[in-house]
């Protein structure tokens, strides 16, 4: 099998970026008429489209927790995102893998207790997938999650760091992500530094753990920075709308 | 979607109807602006994203890939469950013979003369509308492209129907196909190769003939075009019209459980022709313009910008 040469001699990444520079990220929210707040973000080719619904009455009764709220995540990948066509299963192991992640990452964030008895619904649409799908998810549904006015503590901010050939690299796209680098995800909140979410499924050498999650923290920090930016020009436009 | 209307709302649209005036301050045969943008999905063969100013927002992609005709191809809808059924139907049938002339390769190869089979299906496709199907064929009996259309529903805010045939249409015209380089090697054996060329591409033919449809609502005795969710909680009758740019009826659906009076039907009929017609008219244009200036800025070597969901 021919290896892609991820890294250039020069240093520079398959898609010209530098080891430490993210993709391009824009967002937008309130972008859906029918949820109480969606977001629509892209990391570079990675495009994801968020609705939060809720806090709402709990759909099956099971599920009610009588002192505080639900989360409820899905996750679907059109199926045009990816480079091949292919059609997913609702059930698709690794959809539901992704959705639980952003659940476990949400819930220590979202204040539950505000809204006992409820169920919040955060649903995914991934329109592009370049790899990140992940991250993109979570920035995102913070995005939303914003937009609906569902109390929280602090943002929440996700970003991959990996190490591609003989550098830690940030924000992995698709090559990348599939030739075998290891790869980590992590979800941190920006304020405190603490960090919600860390998931990595290969193996990586414990002596470049520590760079590969500083590089991911870092990446974290400048995500928070766009992220902010996007809910404080949103709530600008907003007020300037209600002062006519 | 909403389905509960209370009786003093539905009232006030009926009366509101009835006296030619929408709860939007539109009139009954007025649509409501259309945001429409090819191309915004690079990882598809064309793209396009429908946004009726509003609500309704839909991203419809083609997908070409390369398969056996007897690969089962159809038009998938996503959505609603109960829409994916109904959309599925309605445009296999408006989309015209596609189910038929997409199988046809293989059914001509049983006969042992291909080239007798590819000339039927193309003279009942280009007679009817709709996509030439037999140019997607690259070894008879064997190898086609495959046309996969999804049409995403983002989000609903009435007349989805109209906004996913008109995404589609926009799509297919943004599809581009690559070519192909056919060898035969004697004894009905053949290899091709799928050229690489970006620049070099081939169009779906007959993407001109591709209907669009108009749904008609009959609100009281009254009928309207491109309904609110609240004016479709209203509608008796619906109408689905789908008609193509030379204004040829493709198909006509009747939905909703009311009826309607055979001289109202005709009338409807003959009003979403003509809207049919004149929005078609508008599209292309609207295609053509943002394909011109998507050619001029490539030739030029500026960057395309999308808007895609940051155009509200």
């Amino acid at each position: 099998m021919s290896r892609v040469e991820l890294l250039s001699p020069e240093g520079l990444r398959i898609d010209g970026r530098r080891p430490a520079e993210l993709r391009k990220i824009t967002s937008t929210t309130s972008v859906l008429s029918q949820a109480d707040g969606s977001a629509y973000l892209e990391h570079g080719n990675t495009k994801v489209l968020a609705a939060v619904y809720g806090p709402r009455e709990a759909r099956h009764r099971a599920l009610v927790i009588h002192d505080r709220a639900v989360l409820n995540v899905e996750l679907n990948l059109a199926p045009f995102s990816t480079g091949e066509r292919r059609r997913r299963n609702k059930n698709d192991k690794r959809l539901l893998e992704i959705a639980q992640f952003v659940k476990q990452t949400f819930e220590p964030v979202v204040i539950t207790t505000l809204y006992p008895r409820s169920q919040i619904d955060i649903y995914f649409q991934v329109i592009q997938h370049d790899g990140g799908t992940l991250q993109a998810c979570i920035n995102a549904a913070t995005l939303a999650l914003i937009d609906a006015g569902i109390a929280m503590t602090d943002y929440v901010c996700a970003c991959t760091a990996g190490w591609v050939e003989r550098e830690a690299a940030i924000d992995l796209n698709y090559t990348e992500e599939s030739a075998d680098t290891s790869e980590m995800t992590i979800a941190m909140l920006p304020k405190s530094s603490k960090i919600t979410l860390m998931q990595m499924e290969s193996r990586l050498h414990v002596d470049k753990l520590d760079e590969v999650i500083a590089l991911a923290g870092e990446g974290c920090k400048q995500i928070h920075e766009v992220l902010d930016k996007t809910v404080r020009d949103r709530a600008e436009d907003l007020a300037r709308k209600m002062a006519v | 979607m909403p389905g509960l209307i209370s009786p003093a709302e539905r009232d006030y649209i009926l009366k509101g109807i009835e006296c030619n005036i929408r709860a939007d301050g539109r009139q009954r045969p007025d649509y409501r602006e259309v945001i429409l943008e090819t191309g915004v999905v690079s990882q598809t063969s064309g793209s396009a994203r429908v946004r009726i100013a509003g609500g309704s927002d839909v991203l419809v992609s083609v997908k070409a890939e390369i398969g056996s005709p007897s690969a089962s191809q159809q038009f998938e809808g996503r959505g609603a469950d109960d829409l994916n059924n109904e959309l599925t139907q309605m445009m296999s049938r408006f989309l015209h013979h596609t189910k038929t002339t997409f199988t046809t390769p293989s059914s001509s190869s049983s006969q042992g003369s291909a080239g007798a089979g590819a000339s039927t299906t193309a003279g009942s496709s280009s007679s009817t509308g709709g996509i030439n199907l037999s140019k997607l064929c690259i070894i008879p009996g064997q190898q086609c492209w495959i046309l996969y259309i999804d049409a995403l529903v983002l989000d609903y805010g009435g007349n989805l129907m109209d906004a996913i045939l008109m995404g589609t249409r926009a799509a297919i015209f943004d599809t581009q196909i690559p070519k192909t380089e056919v060898q035969d090697l004697g004894d009905g054996q053949f290899e091709f190769e799928v050229l690489d060329d970006a620049e070099d591409t081939d169009i779906v033919e007959g993407r001109e003939d591709m209907p669009i449809c108009v749904t008609l609502n009959k609100v009281g005795a009254r009928h309207i075009v491109d309904a609110s969710p609240l004016e479709e909680l209203c509608t008796e009758a619906k109408l689905v019209v789908a008609v193509n740019r030379s204004g040829e009826l493709c198909g006509l659906q009747k939905g909703n459980d009311g009826g309607i009076e055979p001289s109202l039907l005709l009338e409807m009929i003959q009003f979403g022709k003509t809207m049919g017609q004149t929005l078609i008219k508008q599209l292309d244009l609207k295609i053509k313009e943002e394909a011109d200036s998507d050619l001029a800025k490539r030739q030029r070597g500026e960057p395309i910008q999308k808007l895609g969901f940051f155009a509200q």
